[in-house]
């Protein structure tokens, strides 16, 4: 009911979506945190009124300053301000969400799930477009406005899957960012599928995939120096699935590390999964996380349980870029997963042991690309003048509640657009 | 939207019930379904019959939509006299001990003890509406609350009598014999606690011996039955429950004793693990488990395939303890399909038990074995087509009923 001139803003014309300026009142911004006898117990928070310019902040001010202009207002009731944000590992044209209930058949080895995923994908009633597109509604009212998919590029579907998925995300237009990386799930050299990988860099993915180039394509160096020749060739990012454990998945990290300097590829590579961190020795830790840092090479883990994960909280602290992302959400490979990047965050803080105020705050960075509205220190950082407007608002009283608590996001704005939900008052 | 305590019978129409497993090539990959009418009468199933059956009585007619029933949940480890939920905010505290944390209580407890109440009500509403009908709550008897804690969890289950099966376990938190309240813990099971508690006798007791022999003795006494938090890790862990399992024996007191935790069956070899896990079976003694997915993996399966009764709880929701935890229980049976790769049909439709005190809708043959008439109409009908998705999509809950009164969710005639 109070959304509609929030929702004119979608129809105007020219390309132009986001010049209706107007004011979001009483939110409640993080300031500071709070301490007692030096510990960080707690996080205070002020009520302020947002002005909204073509998308951005261009004004922060107390929620008791008049606000005598005629600029529309939408009063968001208190809700909390978070930056949106940002999933950075799924499979758009994998999830059976929008289709019928099915169970993920027993497999011997990750060969067999190819065959089967191969198979059921093109026998579904629904289209994979139809299935994407029920994804990202999903992912958008999680509170994500930023969308990383994998699309899987292999010969006996060619481009068809990258077409549908590209065709569900520009539906999505403006309510959005994303990248589409060209996912050879089915080996690069193992499916000799380069060529059609080069084809979906033409077509716009943004990023060269691959997965496993020891255990899946059976020639780690080939498989890397490939996948780096595309990726240079199309001026494209890398994304590598890198499943392969110990000191296989290690070694695998240092040499795509070497190309990614060769190359001069530096803060354009990032390694999914990366279970290989977990194995790592005190010794090795150290030197790989520096050349991690070193080399800008960012690692993206969805927190699965049961098996070893990257060591997040050292990696962070050793300065590694670390996002963490959902992956499979009801697929061939499984039937669990909901979409839910903050309830992801919170099974990361569970599983580490961050339940104190100021490590539950941090944790937020994980999913929102870094930014925090407090840095260590408990400075405000976000939001500031000049800073998109791209806020989930959160029924929380702070960072560190919606973390632990997974708190309902009533709406979230992408660039002062309302894309999910609303602000009717509860 | 209904009100079934008015009525002593009533249909409940277009009700979705398992029939059996779908094989492909011997593999189980799916779950058939029909649509049947069930008759409830004084709280209990009276009859079932297929959906093509014309019913001709005046007995009033609520419609499931075809929505799927399935047992209620049991939420079986959790503490309603000490939560944040309901009240502001708050984080943990870093603390270097356990004992860190009971000074912590010391301070905390008393400021809680006024909103007590209010908030074990809340928890009963939230536990309620996951569709759980059944709580064992442990309630703190420490030297500073006394018994307070259990007057107020005792008040807030009056409140829900009639909605919720309860069990009250008498927590000693600060030590039974570390905070010398054996006593407080008698006069405790004197007055409404069911179960004798305990935690670490090694580490919080110091004698592991005489904490048991306590407990024990206690429940003896006063014909109760035990749920010990028993945290020691590994081979201490171990043998502290090889010891009780010892008592338990001589005590003759099969299947009235409860590990909650156990954190002694995880990290040490599974041919270890395998040989207490057997007597356990053997002696009734059950294990509750709130899934821990962090540093300590606790081997369910090999419990599971070695007999014992495993079940679930939320433990800390919102407390001093621990932010998380959200008194879900088909949450927690999700999680636990997922940490142990319960994928397929079989194994997510099984996964159910662990959550309803051992029912399922299918046996393990694929055999329907619920619901049977003449049982307490303790059900929940949920939006999925059949448990497997139940368990793996955390279906939504649309209606919860206890002894066929609807407590949460509504209903259309």
């Amino acid at each position: 009911m109070y959304n509609l001139f929030l929702l004119n803003t979608y129809h105007k014309e020219s390309g132009d979506t986001m010049s209706l300026n107007y004011w979001l009142t009483n939110v409640c911004l993080e300031k500071g945190y709070r301490y007692e006898h030096g510990a960080v117990t707690g996080t205070e928070t002020e009520n302020c009124h947002l002005l909204v310019e073509s998308g951005k902040i261009a004004k922060i001010v107390t929620a008791d300053t008049l606000l005598d202009d005629h600029l529309p207002k939408q009063d968001v009731h208190n809700l909390l301000a978070l930056p949106s944000f940002t999933e950075k590992h799924v499979h758009l044209d994998k999830t059976l969400l929008g289709d019928n209930w099915r169970a993920v058949t027993p497999v011997a080895s990750i060969f067999e799930r190819f065959e089967i995923e191969k198979r059921v994908l093109p026998s579904l009633p629904t289209t994979t477009s139809v299935r994407a597109k029920a994804l990202i509604e999903v992912l958008l009212q999680a509170g994500s406005t930023h969308i990383r998919t994998h699309v899987d590029i292999y010969q006996e579907a060619g481009l068809k899957n990258f077409f549908e998925v590209q065709e569900a995300l520009s539906a999505y237009e403006g309510k959005l960012s994303y990248e589409i990386v060209a996912f050879p799930q089915h080996g690069l050299l193992r499916n000799n599928c380069a060529d059609l990988v080069r084809d979906a860099v033409r077509n716009g993915a943004g990023l060269v995939g691959g997965v496993d180039p020891a255990n899946v394509d059976g020639n780690m160096e080939k498989s890397l120096q490939q996948m780096m020749d595309i990726a240079v060739e199309g001026n494209a990012d890398i994304d590598l699935h890198l499943h392969d454990p110990g000191q296989l998945g290690l070694a695998t990290i240092r040499r795509l590390a070497k190309l990614t300097e060769e190359a001069g590829w530096q803060g354009r590579v990032a390694v999914s999964h990366a279970f290989a961190l977990g194995d790592m020795g005190k010794g090795e830790a150290d030197e790989m996380a520096q050349m991690l840092s070193k080399l800008g090479i960012s690692i993206i883990t969805s927190v699965p349980i049961g098996r070893t994960i990257p060591p997040v909280s050292f990696l962070h602290d050793k300065g590694v870029q670390v996002a963490v992302a959902c992956d499979n959400i009801f697929d061939s490979w499984s039937p669990f997963g909901n979409g839910d990047i903050l309830e992801r965050a919170s099974r990361l803080a569970e599983l580490s042991g961050r339940s104190t105020e100021q490590k539950l705050a941090e944790t937020l960075g994980f999913i929102t690309g870094g930014i925090t509205p407090l840095d260590k220190n408990g400075q405000q950082v976000w939001p500031k003048v000049g800073d998109e407007a791209s806020i989930v608002f959160t029924e929380a009283s702070c960072s560190a509640e919606a973390i632990a608590r997974r708190s309902n996001r009533p709406a979230v704005l992408y660039r002062g657009k309302l894309v999910s939900g609303g602000f009717t008052k509860g | 939207m209904i009100d079934c305590m008015k009525h002593s019978s009533y249909w409940l129409i277009n009700v979705r019930l398992e029939t059996g497993y779908q094989y492909y090539n011997r593999i189980i990959t799916g779950t058939d379904t029909s649509i049947f009418h069930i008759l409830i009468e004084n709280g209990k199933y009276a009859k079932i019959v297929p959906e093509s059956t014309l019913i001709n009585d005046d007995v009033i007619k609520y419609d499931a939509q075809k929505w799927l029933l399935l047992p209620t949940f049991k939420e079986m480890h959790i503490h309603i006299d000490k939560t944040y939920y309901g009240g502001p905010w708050k984080a943990v505290t870093p603390a270097k001990s356990i004992f860190d944390r009971f000074a912590e209580e010391k301070e905390l407890l008393p400021q809680l003890l006024p909103t007590a109440k209010e908030r074990a009500e809340q928890i009963l509403d939230l536990l309620i509406g996951f569709g759980s009908t059944h709580v064992r709550t442990h309630v703190n008897i420490d030297p500073v609350v006394g018994l307070k804690n259990l007057e107020a969890s005792l008040e807030a289950l009056q409140t829900f009598s009639g909605k919720v099966s309860s069990e009250i376990v008498a927590f000693p938190q600060h030590g039974l014999l570390h905070s010398g309240v054996e006593s407080l813990v008698r006069e405790a099971l004197n007055n409404g606690a069911t179960h004798v508690g305990g935690v670490d006798p090694h580490s919080v007791d110091g004698n592991i011996e005489k904490s048991l022999d306590t407990i024990i003795e206690m429940a003896v006494d006063t014909n109760s039955e035990v749920d010990i938090h028993i945290h020691d890790r590994d081979h201490l862990g171990l043998f502290t429950m090889s010891r009780l399992a010892d008592l338990t024996e001589q005590a003759g007191l099969h299947n009235k004793v409860t590990v909650s935790h156990a954190f002694g069956f995880a990290g040490i070899p599974d041919t270890k693990a395998a040989e207490l896990a057997e007597r356990f079976a053997n002696l009734g003694i059950a294990i509750t488990t709130t899934v821990p997915i962090g540093k300590i993996i606790m081997p369910l399966p090999l419990l599971k395939e070695k007999g014992v009764q495993v079940s679930l709880g939320t433990d800390s929701l919102t407390d001093h303890w621990s932010p998380f935890g959200n008194g879900d229980n088909l949450e927690k049976a999700g999680r636990l399909a997922e940490l142990y790769g319960y994928v397929d049909e079989w194994s997510l439709s099984q996964s159910l038990g662990f959550i309803t005190g051992g029912k399922t809708p299918l046996n393990k043959q694929g055999k329907q074995v619920w619901p049977v008439i003449g049982d307490d109409a303790d059900m929940n009908l949920v939006k999925a087509s059949c448990s497997a998705e139940a368990v793996a999509r955390r279906a939504t809950r649309e209606a919860v009923f206890y002894k066929g009164t609807l407590l949460s969710g509504s209903l259309s005639l």
